[in-house]
């Protein structure tokens, strides 16, 4: 789909490119990653021509692209930028559809489109195709962002640190989305990031690259068993090591309001009397987590039912405590659940994550006095 | 001049406007026509200049310097240099007001242009817009307001400006106040003067509701 030949670009005697050779084939979600002024940006913009090498060449489906002109090639790929860069003159529909305009597509057209692919990403049509940019949030700006890249259906689509400006709940939401999109979608995507968490997250092949040079050029999962040198494990391990400093189990209370599935229903409500909950989690002899039982269904049921096993909600939600606190604290938020049993990887019940607690914990790393957060 | 108290000084002007109304409104016609004219072909030659200069800074200076030069000649003593190049009357009376007019919408069209947010503009051309799609589709929309805030500057200028071609025979509501100094009559003074700034007034909110039904409501939210 693309294909870099020995592309080096010069500004001046700064060498932003170097001798790069680089295949990425159809459908391939291919990561740019490296540090600031690596010469991310200058690969990418010379794909659609904002740029041209000061040598080698680049063809894109097979041709070219010296050969072409700049505008036909443009329209035939996608561009995302971290500004957004939405036109604020112009309503979400008619944003969308600037290529399609540009293509000379007739107006229903353009519309119909710009609607499907606001369904697509959960937007409701009739609700945002005539608003104009301003009137929506950060996220939903960089939505469409995306959906106007995708308007004429180009099989490539380049994206510059799209997620970049964008808070880290929003961003892993968008992220998310994207990633779905791409399934559904089949794009070969030319992405440009400098945090590793979302290319590990995106790609199906990351190519690290530091002064203009690619250091390493590997699926996520290669890349984390063999980096390449010391700079390529130093880039993965610094971030690494900081989301995941907080795992579930450090947060934990580890003692939760526990019982078998034997219990009574009267003896269940006086134990959850006693200790001042309003629910409580049943696990078996072997300390295998089976499920939740709440105050309200014992008082609902206990004429027809005796003990606590035979109204045990069995799909209580539960996270492992090896998971990411962040992890925790997201689908505590997003699913607005009070609380999150937490089983270690047999399955066993060893504590639980609070509103509460997730808070303090919260708190703590803040304010500094939680030992070996920084 | 004789003292009068205000009931009947306003009395007393109103009775001469009522004498002397067909040579105020002939005065007026002259008056927008001369301004209007000038600011027209300030508009038309001033916008397209801006846009041309807009991404040529070597020509963006030159021709940013010689409007301000221009602005800092007294008019009286423009209307003077004049004289012996075009003689009297409408044509360099004209021709000076235009002059006048070029520099606050040539200056408002250049910075409205170049101060649009380079991200548009590199959304615009990574889609894959030619140059003359980019100008109509995103930098003239997006510079729209701070142009017509140029063209308002000028056009109040001008206005007040235009009283002096009377000085070279080209009418207009000046020549009342002229009469007014060479006869000690305040009425003539304030004949010309009171129209003068009313048009003033009027052509600037004019303007002004002008930019505000021409600006994109995405626009307007900010500000
Ligand atoms: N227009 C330019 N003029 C001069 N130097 C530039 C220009 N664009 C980029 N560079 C230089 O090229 C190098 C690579 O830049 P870039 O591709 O933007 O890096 P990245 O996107 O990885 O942060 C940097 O050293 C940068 O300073
Ligand atoms: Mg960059």
């Amino acid at each position: 789909m693309v294909k870099f030949s020995h592309v080096t670009r010069k500004y001046g005697n700064t060498v932003a490119v170097k001798d790069l050779n680089l295949k990425i084939a159809g459908n391939e979600f291919v990561v740019l990653i490296g540090p600031s002024g690596c010469g991310k940006t200058t690969t990418l913009k010379m794909v659609n021509r904002l740029i041209n090498p000061t040598s080698g060449t680049i063809e894109v489906m097979g041709k070219n692209i010296q050969d072409l002109n700049p505008v036909t090639l443009r329209r035939e790929i996608g561009y995302v930028i971290q500004q957004v860069g939405l036109f604020p003159n112009m309503t979400i529909a008619e944003n969308i559809g600037v290529v399609p305009h540009l293509l000379g597509w007739d107006k229903n057209k353009s519309r119909k489109r710009a609607a499907a692919l606001l369904t697509m990403v959960g937007m409701d049509p009739e609700t945002y195709m005539d608003r104009y940019p301003t009137e929506l949030s950060g996220g939903q700006q960089q939505r469409i962002g995306v959906l106007r890249a995708l308007a004429a259906d180009p099989p490539l689509i380049l994206m510059d640190e799209p997620f970049g400006a964008l808070d880290p709940i929003t961003r892993e939401t968008l992220q998310d989305e994207f990633k779905r999109l791409q399934t559904e979608l089949h794009k070969t995507i030319i992405f440009v990031t400098h945090d590793i968490d979302e290319a590990l997250k995106l790609a199906d092949r990351i190519v690290i690259m530091r002064a203009g040079e690619v250091v390493q050029d590997a699926t996520p999962e290669e890349l984390l068993r063999h980096p390449a040198d010391d700079f390529v494990a130093a880039f993965l391990g610094k971030d690494r090591l900081s989301n995941q400093e907080l795992q579930v189990a450090q947060v934990m209370l580890e003692n939760p309001v526990k019982a078998y599935p034997e219990m009574g229903m009267a003896e269940g409500l006086a134990l959850m009397k006693r200790k001042k909950v309003d629910t409580v989690l049943i696990t078996d002899h072997g300390g295998r987590f089976l499920g939740s039982v709440s105050v309200d269904e014992v008082n609902a049921k206990h004429r027809s039912f005796n003990t606590l096993g035979e109204i045990v909600d069995q799909d209580t939600p539960a996270i492992e405590k090896t998971a990411a606190a962040k992890d925790a604290f997201n689908r505590i938020n997003e699913e607005k659940l009070p609380y999150l049993p937490v089983i270690d990887e047999k399955g066993l019940l060893v504590g639980i994550v609070t509103r509460n607690n997730m808070v303090n914990a919260l708190a703590s790393v803040v304010w500094g006095d939680h030992n070996g957060s920084s | 001049m004789i003292i009068m108290g205000p009931v009947e000084w306003l009395f007393d002007f109103w009775q001469f406007l009522e004498f002397y109304s067909d040579s105020v409104i002939n005065a007026t016609v002259r008056h927008l026509t001369l301004s209007f004219g000038a600011i027209l072909a300030g508009i038309f030659v001033a916008v397209p200049l801006g846009i041309l200069i807009a991404n040529r800074a070597k020509l963006a200076r030159v021709f940013l310097s010689i409007t301000s030069i221009v602005q800092t000649i007294p008019t009286l003593a423009f209307l003077a240099l004049v004289l012996p190049l075009l003689g009297v009357g409408v044509l360099p009376a004209l021709v000076v007001l235009f002059l006048y007019s070029l520099l606050p919408i040539l200056r408002n069209t250049y910075t409205g242009i170049r101060n649009i947010d380079a991200a548009y503009l590199e959304a615009g051309l990574g889609m894959g817009m030619n140059s003359r799609q980019l100008l109509f589709m995103v930098k003239l929309p997006l510079a729209l307001p701070v142009i017509i805030a140029g063209i308002r500057l000028s056009t109040v200028y001008i206005i007040s400006w235009a009283t002096l071609s009377a000085l070279i025979g080209a009418g207009g509501l000046g020549d009342l106040i002229l009469t007014g100094i060479q006869t000690y009559d305040l009425n003539f003074i304030l004949a010309g003067t009171i129209p003068t700034a009313v048009l003033a007034l009027l052509a600037g909110s004019l303007i002004n509701r002008l930019e505000l039904s021409l600006t994109p409501r995405g626009l307007r939210t900010q500000g």
